[in-house]
Parts: C-alpha cells; sequence; structure tokens
C-alpha cells in the first residue's frame, strides 16, 4: 500500500491520470483494466463470468453497458436487466457504468439515482464498472466541482463514490474485504483518448 | 474525582484484551494517518476545515433554514428536532404510523446518543444494527467505546462468544468467517425491512445535500432497498456549501483510519428511486431529523463554540496517551476520548462529564492532531473551572489554591518547612518516600525527589551571582526558575548560572517571583491564576532584565502565553503581561539562538544521548529543532527514540492524581528510551525529569537523565 510519493508527483506532472488512477485504486483492492474497444471490454467481462462460475449476471441498461452487447458474449448465463430488486441479490456479478473517475484517490463517480444502478453495485458480490477513459479527473474537488456550479443544473438525487470494495475493519482492526457490499470491483477503462476505433 | 472512575481505570488496566487491540492500534494509527496524508498539507486543510466549520457555527439557523428549504424543494421532509426526546418521538411515530415492522440502520453517533435504538424495540420493532462494529455492540448490549471503530475493545473471540448466542450455532473466532455470517444473516434484514435509519457526516445548506462516508456498504444498502429512509443528523454537521465538502472528505478518513479516502462517500439529495420488495417502484420517502440538544447552547457559548468544528474522526482517541490505556468505556460516555467529554458535558451535562475531565492530562498531543483545529485541552481545561465554580473544591485544594498559592511567603515557608521535616523520610537512594509535600495527594511509593536543602532563590542572592563581574556587555537576564527548579532541583538553575555567564550576559533572580499559576489552573481555579500572574508580573516587571528565561516549558507557556490572554481585560496589568510575553524565552531556545554569536564554546561530548520531547515545548510553543541542534553543537550522538514527543506521564499533579496511568505512560516511554539505546537522556523540563528519573530509578538510574542545562553547564 506504500505510494512513493516521488512518483505520485511526477504522474501529476506527466499528465498521467490513468496510471495514477490504476496505483491508487490497486492499493485499495480494485482491479483496474484498459480496454480500447468495446469488444475487448467485452472479453474482459466474459473472463470474469467464467472465473466466478457466474449463472447470473445483473446489468444496468446504460448505454456504455449496452455498446458491449453482454448477451452475446455470456453464452447460457442470462444478463438481467429488469425487475433488478428480485434479480440482483441472487446475481454472481453486477456492471454498471460510472460517469467520472478520480486518479488520486481510485475512485469512481456514478449519478446512482436510478435504483437499478445501485442494485447492481451493492448486492452481487462482484461489481464491474465500465468508464470512459475521458472521464478521468484529477482529484475530489474537481469531481465534485462537476456538479456543484449552478449552470450544470441540479444534483443527483444520489450522488455515489466508489473505492475499491466494500471492506471493514470492526474485529481487532483487521482489514476483511467484502462485507455488505461487494468483495471485487473490477474497472475497465474504454476508449483509450486517441486510440482509434471503439 | 468518584470512586467509581477509579475502579474503572483499574478494571480497564488489568484487560489485557482491551489494552492489546488499543495499544496496537495506537501504535500503528500514527504512521497510516501520515502515509494517507502524503501530498497534502494538513495545516491548509485543517485551516479550511476549521473556517468552514467556524462559520457554520456562526450561521447555524441561518444555514439549517436554508438547508430545510432546499431539502424540501428536493422532496424530502425535514424536522427539526430540539431534544433528544422529540427526536425519538418523531422517529418512533412515523414508523408506527407506516406500519414498519422491521429497521435497519447504518451507523449513527446521534442515534447513540439519544438512545433512538431503545425507543424503537421499546415500541416493538426490530432493529438491527449493520454496521459490523454496531451490531455486535447492539448484540452484546454496550455501548460503542470509540466513535469510529464501535467494538475495538472486544477480541475476536468475544465476537465469536456474541455470534454464538445470537446464531445457536457454533461460531469459530476465524474473522473472515465472522464477517460472512454477518454479510448473510444481516442481507436478509436489508431485504426485508421496511425502514432505514441512517446518519451523516455533513449536511449542505446550498443544495440540501446530506452526506454519507462509510465502508462497509450497509449505508449504501440502508438508503437504497427500504422505502422510508429516516436521517438523523446534528445541527453540528451543516456547512454551507457543496465545494465546502471538499476538505472535510479530504480530511475525515485520512484522520480517522488513515484512509486517503473510505470505500464508499454517498451524497443524498432528496429522496431517489424506489422499488418494494416485489419490485413495483413505489414512492421513496426521505424524512431528515435535523438534532439539535444541546448544540445550540454550545454554539452560544463563546469559549464551547469552537467544539462544533469537530468532524468525529476520533483522532483525538487515537493519539491520546490515556484513552489507549484504558478505552472509551471509561474515557466517556456516548463520545469518548478528549472531544468526547466536552461533548457529554453539552448533550448529557456538566454532571456526567465531570469524572471524565480528569483524565486528560494535558499533553495536547490531540490538539495537533485534530483536523478541525479544536483545542481540546483549553476545553477541557474550561470545564474543569466551571465544575469547581459550581461544586467547589475539596478542602485540601480549597486551602492550598484560596489560601496559600495566592501567597508566596506562605507557599514557600511551606517548602522550606517540608525540606527539614523530610529528612528522616529519605530512603537510601535520596528518593522520598513519603513526601509531605503541600502538593501531595496520593504520593506512596513514587521515588520522588527530595526538597532542596537550600533552593535556588537563596543560592543566587544579590552578591551571589556575578562574581565574575560582566560587565552585562550582551544585556542582562532574568532567571524565572518555576517551583521544581527553585525548590527540588536548584542545581538546574546554577547550570543556567553557569552558561548564561560563559556567554557573557549578566544573571538576576527577581526574589519576588512565585508559582506560574499553570497547575492552580489545572485544578479549576484560573481566578487564582490571575493573581499570581499580577504577582510575578510586578516580581519580574521592576528588573533590568532584557530577557526572562525559564528551565520550565510550562511556566514559559504560563508567563509568554497565558498571562496575556487571562489577563487582557486588566487595564494595569494587561498591557505589562503582553511587553513581558516578548521577553519571555525558554532556556534551550535561548541559548541556541545566542550561541553562535555570544561564542558559546563547549567540550565535545563524545556520547550517545536521546531527547525527550516535552509536551509543552513541542506543542504550546513549537520548539523541537532547538534542543536538538544544541545536542549537536555540543558533539553528541543524537538518536531518536520511537515517539519521543509523546508525553511521560508526569503532567504536572495527574502523576499523583493517577498514578496508575501514569506508571503506565512512563512505562511506553521508558520502553523506547531503552530501546535508543543512548546513555544518556536529555530532556527540557524539570516535570518530565522528575517522571522520568523516578521510573529509571528502579533501574538503576541506566541510562541517567539530564536537562539540557546541566548537560551544557558539564561542557564549559
Amino acid at each position: 500500500m506504500t505510494v512513493d510519493p516521488v512518483e505520485v508527483a511526477k504522474e501529476k506532472q506527466a499528465g498521467d491520470l490513468f496510471g495514477e488512477f490504476r496505483r491508487s485504486a490497486e492499493a485499495i483492492s480494485a482491479r483496474v483494466y484498459r480496454a480500447g474497444k468495446y469488444s475487448e471490454a467485452a472479453g474482459i467481462i466474459a473472463g470474469l463470468i467464467r472465473e466466478h462460475s457466474a449463472k447470473k449476471v445483473v446489468a444496468t441498461a446504460t448505454p456504455l453497458v449496452e455498446r458491449l452487447s453482454l448477451d452475446g458474449i455470456s453464452g447460457e448465463v442470462p444478463v438481467c436487466r429488469d425487475n433488478l430488486r428480485l434479480h440482483a441479490a441472487g446475481a454472481d456479478i453486477g456492471v454498471s457504468e460510472a460517469d467520472f473517475a478520480i486518479a488520486e484517490t481510485g475512485t469512481l463517480v456514478c449519478d446512482a439515482t436510478d435504483i437499478n444502478a445501485r442494485l447492481v453495485s451493492t448486492l452481487p458480490p462482484v461489481h464491474v464498472a465500465l468508464v470512459n477513459e475521458d472521464r478521468l479527473v484529477a482529484g475530489l474537488g474537481e469531481a465534485i466541482g462537476l456538479y456543484g456550479c449552478g449552470d450544470r443544473g441540479p444534483l443527483p438525487g444520489y450522488l455515489a463514490f466508489i473505492s475499491g470494495p466494500s471492506r471493514t475493519a470492526d474485529i481487532e482492526r483487521i482489514l476483511t474485504i467484502g462485507v455488505h457490499g461487494p468483495a471485487e470491483l473490477h474497472i475497465i477503462f474504454v476508449g483509450r483518448p486517441g486510440g482509434g476505433d471503439q | 474525582m468518584s470512586r467509581e472512575i477509579k475502579r474503572d481505570i483499574i478494571k480497564a488496566l488489568s484487560n489485557e484484551n482491551l489494552r492489546g487491540a488499543l495499544g496496537r492500534f495506537g501504535d500503528a494509527y500514527p504512521a497510516s494517518r501520515e502515509a494517507a496524508y502524503a501530498n497534502k498539507d494538513f495545516p491548509a486543510l485543517r485551516e479550511k476545515i476549521r473556517s468552514i466549520k467556524s462559520y457554520a457555527a456562526d450561521n447555524l439557523e441561518d444555514l439549517a433554514r436554508s438547508f430545510s428549504e432546499k431539502a424540501a424543494q428536493r422532496g424530502a421532509i425535514v424536522y427539526r428536532a430540539e431534544t433528544g426526546a422529540q427526536a425519538r418521538e418523531y422517529i418512533v411515530s412515523l414508523a408506527l404510523e407506516r406500519g414498519v415492522k422491521t429497521v435497519v440502520k447504518s451507523k449513527s453517533m446521534a442515534s447513540e446518543e439519544i438512545h433512538l435504538n431503545s425507543a424503537l424495540s421499546g415500541a416493538g420493532l426490530d432493529v438491527a444494527e449493520t454496521d459490523l462494529g454496531e451490531w455486535i455492540i447492539q448484540l452484546s448490549g454496550q455501548r460503542p467505546s470509540h466513535m469510529v471503530m464501535p467494538a475495538i475493545h472486544m477480541t475476536r473471540g468475544e465476537v465469536a462468544g456474541v455470534f454464538t448466542e445470537e446464531t445457536g450455532e457454533a461460531v469459530p473466532a476465524d474473522i473472515p468467517y465472522m464477517v460472512k455470517l454477518a454479510r448473510e444473516r444481516l442481507r436478509r434484514k436489508f431485504l426485508a425491512a421496511e425502514m432505514g435509519i441512517s446518519g451523516a457526516n455533513i449536511a449542505v445548506a446550498e443544495t440540501g445535500t446530506v452526506v454519507m462516508v462509510t465502508n462497509e456498504g450497509n449505508g449504501r444498502l440502508t438508503t437504497t432497498l427500504p422505502p422510508l429512509h429516516v436521517v438523523l443528523v446534528g445541527l453540528e454537521k451543516l456547512v454551507a456549501g457543496l465545494s465546502d465538502t471538499v476538505p472535510i472528505l479530504e480530511a475525515l478518513p485520512k484522520s480517522a483510519t488513515g484512509q486517503k479516502i473510505t470505500s464508499y462517500v454517498t451524497m443524498l439529495t432528496g429522496p431517489a428511486g424506489a422499488v418494494d420488495a416485489s419490485g413495483n417502484p413505489v414512492q421513496k420517502e426521505m424524512h431528515i431529523v435535523i438534532l439539535d440538544n444541546g448544540r445550540t447552547k454550545m454554539r452560544d457559548d463563546p469559549v464551547f463554540k469552537e467544539a462544533l468544528q469537530c468532524v468525529r474522526c476520533a483522532s483525538c482517541l487515537n493519539v491520546c496517551p490515556v484513552f489507549q490505556l484504558v478505552g472509551g468505556h471509561v474515557f466517556g460516555h456516548t463520545y469518548t476520548g478528549g472531544i468526547g467529554t466536552i461533548l457529554t458535558a453539552f448533550f448529557d451535562g456538566l454532571e456526567e462529564s465531570a469524572d471524565i475531565q480528569s483524565l486528560c492530562i494535558g499533553c495536547e498531543r490531540c490538539k495537533e492532531f485534530c483536523p478541525g483545529g479544536i483545542d481540546i485541552p483549553r476545553l477541557i481545561g474550561e470545564l474543569r473551572a466551571r465544575q469547581t465554580r459550581e461544586k467547589g473544591l475539596p478542602l485540601s485544594q480549597r486551602v492550598l489554591l484560596k489560601t496559600v498559592l495566592p501567597s508566596r511567603k506562605m507557599f514557600h515557608g511551606l517548602l522550606r518547612a517540608a525540606s527539614r521535616v523530610q529528612k528522616p523520610l529519605l530512603s537510601g537512594e535520596g528518593t522520598i518516600r513519603h513526601l509531605p509535600f503541600i502538593l501531595s495527594g496520593n504520593g506512596g511509593n513514587l521515588k520522588l525527589p527530595p526538597i532542596a536543602g537550600t533552593p535556588l532563590r537563596d543560592l543566587l542572592k544579590e552578591g551571589r551571582l556575578n562574581k565574575a563581574g560582566a560587565a552585562a556587555a550582551k544585556g542582562v537576564v532574568g532567571i524565572f526558575a518555576g517551583c521544581l527548579v527553585d525548590f527540588v532541583y536548584p542545581g538546574i538553575g546554577l547550570s543556567m548560572v553557569k552558561v548564561l555567564e560563559k556567554m557573557g550576559y549578566r544573571v538576576i533572580f527577581p526574589q519576588g517571583q512565585t508559582c506560574c499559576g499553570y497547575p492552580v489552573r489545572q485544578m479549576g481555579a484560573p481566578e487564582v491564576m490571575e493573581g499570581i500572574a499580577r504577582q510575578n508580573l510586578e516580581a519580574l516587571g521592576e528588573t533590568p532584565a532584557d530577557f526572562i528565561i525559564t528551565p520550565c516549558p510550562t511556566c514559559t507557556h504560563a508567563l509568554k502565553n497565558i498571562y496575556p490572554e487571562i489577563l487582557h481585560k486588566d487595564k494595569s496589568f494587561g498591557p505589562r503581561a503582553v511587553e513581558m510575553s516578548g521577553r519571555v524565552l525558554d532556556f534551550a531556545e535561548f541559548v541556541c539562538r545566542q550561541a553562535e554569536e555570544n561564542g558559546l564554546t563547549l567540550k565535545p561530548l563524545k556520547q550517545k544521548l536521546t531527547y525527550h520531547d516535552s509536551c509543552h515545548l513541542k506543542r504550546s510553543l513549537g520548539i523541537d529543532a532547538e534542543p536538538r541542534e544544541l545536542i549537536k553543537k555540543a558533539g553528541a550522538d543524537l538518536v531518536e527514540m520511537k515517539d519521543a514527543d509523546l508525553c511521560c506521564g508526569f503532567g504536572g499533579s495527574y502523576f499523583m492524581k493517577h498514578p496508575e496511568l501514569s506508571d503506565q505512560i512512563l512505562g511506553r516511554k521508558l520502553e523506547n528510551i531503552f530501546a535508543s539505546g543512548a546513555g544518556t537522556v536529555a530532556v527540557e523540563c524539570p516535570g518530565c525529569l522528575l517522571q522520568i528519573s523516578r521510573g529509571l530509578a528502579f533501574t538503576g538510574n541506566k541510562p541517567g537523565v539530564k536537562h539540557l542545562a546541566e548537560l551544557l553547564a558539564g561542557l564549559i
């Protein structure tokens, strides 16, 4: 978990937000992937489905998720997008998308006003979040600033900042990953800026 | 101080589990916190938070009104509860009106404060705490011992016992297993509950938003699954604008648990979408209960308004040497530790906080770590003063404070008498077993040093000083010795004279000086200190001293910082206190500054030496570099001990009031001293010297301990 401040400073100067994000997120037990194309992202999810022998996947019906055509890649495994209150608690993997990613802390920012965005990211033991690489911002202040200005409209009803999987250290200060929320968080960046075809 | 607290202290000290858990965390906390703050400017962040929160405190009513309006515009129902009872009644009636049977709760200290759980279960509702620590506390029928880690006092074995009783199956003392069990058990509760109750870390007036900082994910489930959500938020959580949340969110997780950010930060503005258990969309209801319960009273108090800057990170608990020994069940009420003592006085009444006030040793470490910039030790001192004003002092202290100390002649006369009658009581090693010292309350086998045969003031009488006949070319230095150096350690005073004269100063000892008065203030009689301050100002003001130098950081702090503060309304003495403040300096600071130009040459000291920071020198006066520089100048090999700035456990009269705690704190200091491998411990405080020598007396006085003045004088 030790982060070399010199390295961090260098990254900031170089503007390598992705590198900084990856370092921060991995330090808090998230897994970070970089997919140039949607098909690559879909492949990563297919791999996770196999790896976890998932029987059921739940997903939000949001644009980025829809582009992956999950039904095509998950084989026999059903991908539910409706009635998630009934399906999410029994699902092995939940797929959603984030609006922004904060490099400094490895945090995802999601407008989770739609209850489905919350159900898929809270109930299943594995959460996969997709985010566009051009949505990386440097710090928490910048992210909140994106919502905080009057002309950007009202704040979302439920704004969620997610950093790593759920955790506790309530017994003897021993860190345990995965309590009430997901035990695994996989973050897939899609669409490397200037990375050609998506 | 009641007998109960003494009993509780002894009980806590004999609890190995508690001390193991708290000690391990206390050891690990500063490093993990520092790593989290890497690349962050903590003082700047603290200043931002201080300014945001104090603005909010000044405008509490406006912010509450704006918050209520904005939240209502977004569809929330806001209720202002003046008392805990009103908040309880509102929430219980709401639950009963909506036909709620099961309630899930995420962590809320405000709900602990108003004993919400017992009100809900008393109304026949099934309430489940869902934060793992809180659930353990709920099942075992205890109260949280720590604001952030409620069950830190329990071992995995004890938790397994609690879970075994709850589930009726034999639960092994295996942490991952128990965490999984909590997930499964509470998941059923989440999915079935009709009402969710959460707390909030911040409430934003500009937008009507409540912000929650959590790790386990139970907060997200509590606010998502049940169609009815109640937020219970203390009035002090209000801030003006959304951007004000940034510094608080930056600091809170770092200060609380050493995390850069918690797993989840949730911002709720009005009710978000909901579905019922069968998946049908329903209208979500969101009720926000804003709790006053003593907070406005706190705001209206010019001294205690500052306590509203608290963000409830509990770092004041984590760094407190006393909390680390006894935990929150002794040191606190609902809220624990330093800030808990203050909050208890306002939320539960001054009387409730009476016992725990005495636990603060005044080391000021919490003040250094507090991200809200609260001077917690000062506020606890003020509570003591108020308690004393209300209840009076015990007889022995009353005589001491009201009759003896205000009269220098009587005070010093008693000390001289004590020096004569103690002789038959001296032990072989020259320490005293039963000190008939007037301040002693509990001084059993403490290995206290004897009172000197001749006090410094007699050794430095007119005519005995300036034997070399220095022409005072460099200036005149007045020594303010303080009681310990004057009457117990006159050798330190003589050493100061030797060093200062060698540097070319003419030294004088104003004979009218008396106790600095700080201990009196600590005992809860600040008005007595004012009288003493005037005496000292008279004594020191009439001298030609260009500088007033003390060997005691507490005296320096009193003369330099406290006198101007307590006398600011006094038209005659106020300006004199301010004027004198500029001339008062600590000995090491003065020597270090002047050593070069005044050609202080020292014989090289070829020794391994370690330095112990006195609490008042480092934290009240900000001096930690100068003593170290002097040690290096003397040519010694300075080896830093671990936690050099951790209190030695002296704390003035504390070591006699709470010897069992003082000894434990000292023990930790001694371990660090031994581990450094140094042959001598240097200190710049006669109190620390007394305490550390007392400990080292049990180990044959090895390593030795010396005041820096003695150390330097020995090299001339």
